[in-house]
């Protein structure tokens, strides 16, 4: 059996993949300072930003961007459908076709789906190689709601490829190595 | 003047002159969209499968899992009733159509819901639910947008995941401008998706409800597994409280662990992406808390599945339409389609359901006459590698067309009764004819030239269209002197062979211009290949294609008898025409019952450059040393032009792969079908549509020319007769091409 793929090589195909997927990828040593740059460029222009506060991500890694004035705490339903920007965390990706995978629950459904950007953490070693192998008996939080999302929203129905339809615009990956 | 045919006015094609009428209106106003936007999605899903290293072991992955699932369907319906209900969700089991409407309106009424919003699904279009809503007074607002166009211009779904497929920008752009007033612009796809995304989130915001299909269910725990590239179905799902999934009982798997495969497989031979934007994996009432936008009353999540039946029971009980039971709905038998990259699933299509599979689903749905479009299967079986569960979709309809041919009556049937096998007698007479063209084909030999000269007349095309529909404008196959079987008397024997083969006299080669399997002759021969000519049988392609099973079954055990007697003295088969090899290789394994006898056939017969081919690679043989390109006196630059089911078969590669190493510079080309396929072109009601269809294939020779003239080259005896048709040149076999290389 040959043994599974290094991680650089997970993050370097699934960027690859990602990117022909017209999302856009970062990478970013794991630190509060350079996330919170990250985030800071990412969502650069915009004033009301849903963050869905991550589970699988250190609570001090976020400890810079939490206090970003722009967040919305605790927002309204309205608030939540009028935000220029989500953020929520990744759970998982998949290399080959460049879709992360995130979970839906408390204000991550929404804040992946309502605003025209989404800004996706990842941790680079929750890198897949294939979708069938999140399949794979035990996987983490496959028995709950969930989503691949591959690229930002997209439409062949008006005649030419339009990107930014219901869903997000914009997608944009964080990838924390 | 004449109203105007609308689409809705031509889906039900249980009347011949509908199709007829249908096929004019697709020619007309959608082709040139569907030809453009299905082409596409065929090249992207030979980009994507191609990328899938292990895609034909996921392919018998996803097939088992369907052929179990619905082997077992009663008891995951039961498991599945459990799932739903122990965290509080509804199950409903609509045993037809009218029960599933109901059910959904009745629970809408007692949520006083006023605005539902839906995502596709192809089981309410199915079930006509939107109309009944609407009867009751609920506003339906359709959230994809080709729904959504639809919704507008009142017109059914021309294909399973592309409904408005059929329309271009331009069209969109009209059909808005007329309906809506606005002052945004309307003319970009951006403008057009602008308007709409504005329009439908006001109706997600305020929706009291959704409703969304299923592309899987997993009965261990209720699971819905929704496939999307806009959000629209993420939205539907997530902001109204109540939400109804429609779906048919075959889209239940045991478990999330069977969704696998389908993720992999469904995008890639759909759309051809690797994945679509959105592959949500929920277990409804959804986690997320429920949203009250604008003042609206909070409610809690409610989730209800309505499972429907509606014939699929039947259809499992059904050795034919089980089949159809495992179709995913990925499109790919549409796309790629000759026909119905020409016409679209207003022509080649029903009520709900299109394309090749489409026959199956509306018989199965609805009615069996609801399926005479599956007249549009040419049986050219370019679906059936594409199709990810491996159906067999040409022999689907071949058995459709069994069932609507023993529905016709006719004088004529009693009058004919004897002479062909029962119940085949009942097909009307141009089915008749075609599937027992040998005979004609006899005469006219025997009759020839008189009987090419009687052929030609005005009169005779005029009496052939008016009684057996062979259109006056094609130019009919002239019969020769003398048959194939009586110039292989002259066949000379190869001492010390290389091989030893039987040449099927197919029907096509032993009536048809005898150059051809001369030459045929010649290249095995130079090749060391000892050749001797069978005496000439119908395989049973001509039957099969017309749905006349009976025949085709006498034709199929006929030439395997003779045939076996061949293999037995360690003789090779050979044959000439690709869609007579593709009975022996592909559909015997319906029609004999020996299955010994058939996996023999299937590995021990060939085409012509084929067997060459394998016979020089084995020994190892450069075959300039036999072939001489600079002998062709036309020169090196062939257009060479395979045969759809000889692709299929894997029969082609070898053909180009020959050619090339003898020194020809091929250019070839990638249409999946001339539009002739077989006896469909020769039909007066398809004519144009044949003729629209090969307007691909002249254009790719066009191009291929646009640097110097090329040699056209087709191995199928319909391919050579539609190229002719379409350049007004000569059109050679490639074992002609090679006969000239020759000393």
């Amino acid at each position: 059996m040959s043994a599974p793929p290094a991680v650089s090589s997970l993050v370097e195909e699934f960027e690859r993949a990602a990117i022909a997927t017209v999302a856009t990828v970062e990478r970013i040593p794991r630190s509060p300072e350079a996330l919170n740059q990250a985030l800071v460029r990412a969502t650069a222009g915009c004033e009301r930003i849903i963050f869905a506060e991550p589970e699988g991500l250190p609570a001090g890694l976020l400890a810079v961007f939490r206090a970003d004035p722009r967040l919305i705490a605790n927002p309204t339903d309205d608030q939540l459908s009028s935000a220029q920007a989500g953020v929520t965390e990744a759970f998982a990706a998949i290399a080959r076709t460049g879709s992360i995978c995130v979970r839906l629950r408390g204000m991550t459904a929404a804040a992946s789906l309502l605003a025209p950007l989404h800004v996706a953490l990842l941790r680079a070693e929750n890198i897949v190689a294939r979708p069938r192998d999140l399949f794979a008996a035990g996987a983490v939080g496959l028995a709950q709601d969930f989503v691949f999302i591959t690229g930002p929203s997209a439409t062949a129905d008006m005649g030419p490829l339009v990107r930014g339809v219901h869903g997000p615009h914009r997608l944009h990956v964080i990838i924390l190595e | 003047m004449s109203a105007a045919v609308t689409p809705r006015a031509v889906a039900n094609k249980s009347d011949r002159r509908t199709l007829v009428k249908a096929i004019r209106l697709a020619l007309g106003l959608e082709s040139a969209a569907v030809r453009h936007n299905t082409q596409t999605f065929n090249r992207n899903r030979y980009r994507a499968v191609a990328a899938l290293p292990d895609y034909d072991a996921l392919k018998d992955e996803a097939r088992g899992i369907k052929e179990r699932a619905i082997a077992n369907l009663p008891a995951l319906l039961e498991q599945l009733r459990d799932s739903i209900t122990a965290p509080g969700g509804h199950f409903f089991l609509a045993r037809d159509a009218a029960q599933a409407r109901d059910y959904i309106r009745d629970v809408l009424l007692r949520h006083h819901a006023r605005l539902v919003v839906k995502g596709k699904s192809m089981t309410s279009e199915e079930v006509r639910l939107n109309r009944e809503l609407e009867r009751a007074g609920i506003e339906v607002a359709e959230t994809d947008l080709a729904e959504f166009i639809l919704q507008v211009a009142d017109e059914q779904p021309s294909h399973v995941i592309a409904p408005a497929i059929h329309y271009s920008r331009e069209r969109i752009t009209a059909l808005f401008k007329r309906t809506f007033e606005t002052g945004l612009p309307l003319d970009t796809g951006e403008d057009l998706t602008r308007f709409a995304r504005e329009r439908l989130r006001e109706k997600f915001l305020a929706a009291d409800a959704g409703i969304t299909g299923a592309n899987l269910i997993a009965a261990a725990d209720g699971s819905l597994m929704l496939v999307e590239s806009e959000g629209n179905i993420r939205m539907t799902c997530l902001c109204p409280p109540l939400h109804i999934a429609i779906a048919g009982v075959e889209k239940v798997v045991p478990s999330r662990a069977e969704f696998g495969p389908f993720v992999e497989l469904l995008a890639a031979s759909g759309t051809g992406q690797p994945l679509s934007s959105y592959t949500s994996f929920l277990r409804p009432p959804i986690e997320a808390p429920p949203f009250a936008f604008r003042g609206q009353t909070k409610h809690p999540r409610e989730f209800h599945l309505v499972l429907v039946d509606n014939g699929r029971f039947s259809m499992r009980d059904d050795p034919v339409l089980r089949e159809a039971l495992y179709c995913i709905r990925c499109s790919a038998c549409l796309n790629s389609c000759a026909n119905f990259q020409t016409v679209g699933g207003h022509a080649f299509g029903g009520e709900t359901y299109s394309g090749g599979i489409g026959g199956s689903w509306e018989a199965g749905t609805g009615t069996l006459e609801n399926a005479r479009f599956n007249e549009l299967c040419t049986g050219c079986s370019r679906c059936v590698p594409q199709c990810p569960v491996r159906i067999d979709i040409p022999w689907l309809n071949d058995n459709l067309r069994d069932r609507l041919n023993q529905r016709e009556r006719s004088l004529l049937s009693e009058v004919i009764a004897g002479l062909v096998p029962p119940p085949d007698h009942r097909a009307r007479l141009p089915k008749l004819f075609f599937a027992n063209y040998h005979v004609f084909a006899a005469l006219g030999t025997r009759l020839a030239p008189l009987s090419n000269w009687i052929g030609r007349l005005p009169l005779s095309r005029l009496l052939m269209e008016k009684t057996v529909g062979l259109d006056r404008r094609r130019e009919l196959p002239a019969f020769p002197s003398r048959p194939l079987t009586r110039l292989a008397a002259s066949v000379r024997r190869v001492s010390d062979p290389r091989a030893k083969v039987a040449l099927l006299a197919d029907v096509y080669s032993n009536y048809g211009d005898a150059r051809k399997p001369l030459a045929v002759i010649r290249v095995l021969q130079a090749a060391g290949v000892d050749v001797t000519v069978t005496a000439c049988l119908p395989e049973g392609r001509a039957a099969l294609s017309q749905g006349m099973i009976a025949t085709a079954r006498a034709h199929a055990a006929k030439t395997a008898a003779l045939l076996k007697d061949y293999l037995a003295e360690g003789r090779d088969i050979v044959v000439i025409e690709p869609s007579a090899l593709a009975m022996l290789r592909r559909d015997y394994r319906h029609l004999l019952d020996n299955a010994e006898l058939v996996a023999l056939l299937r590995e021990r017969s060939f085409e012509p450059l084929q067997y060459v081919w394998k016979l020089l690679s084995e020994a190892q043989a450069d075959p300039r040393e036999l072939f001489q390109v600079e002998r062709f006196a036309p020169g090196p630059r062939l257009f060479y032009h395979s045969h759809c089911q000889q692709k299929t078969i894997g029969a082609a590669p070898a053909t180009e792969a020959l050619l090339r190493a003898v020194g020809f510079e091929v250019a070839t080309s990638s249409v999946e079908c001339c539009g002739m396929a077989g006896s469909f072109g020769y039909k007066k009601d398809y004519y144009e549509l044949s003729m629209a269809v090969g307007e691909d294939l002249f254009q790719q020779v066009a191009l291929a020319e646009q640097d110097g003239a090329r040699t056209l080259v087709a191995s199928g005896v319909s391919c050579i007769d539609q190229l002719r048709a379409g350049t007004r040149r000569p059109v050679l076999h490639p074992a002609e091409v090679l006969a000239g290389t020759l000393a």
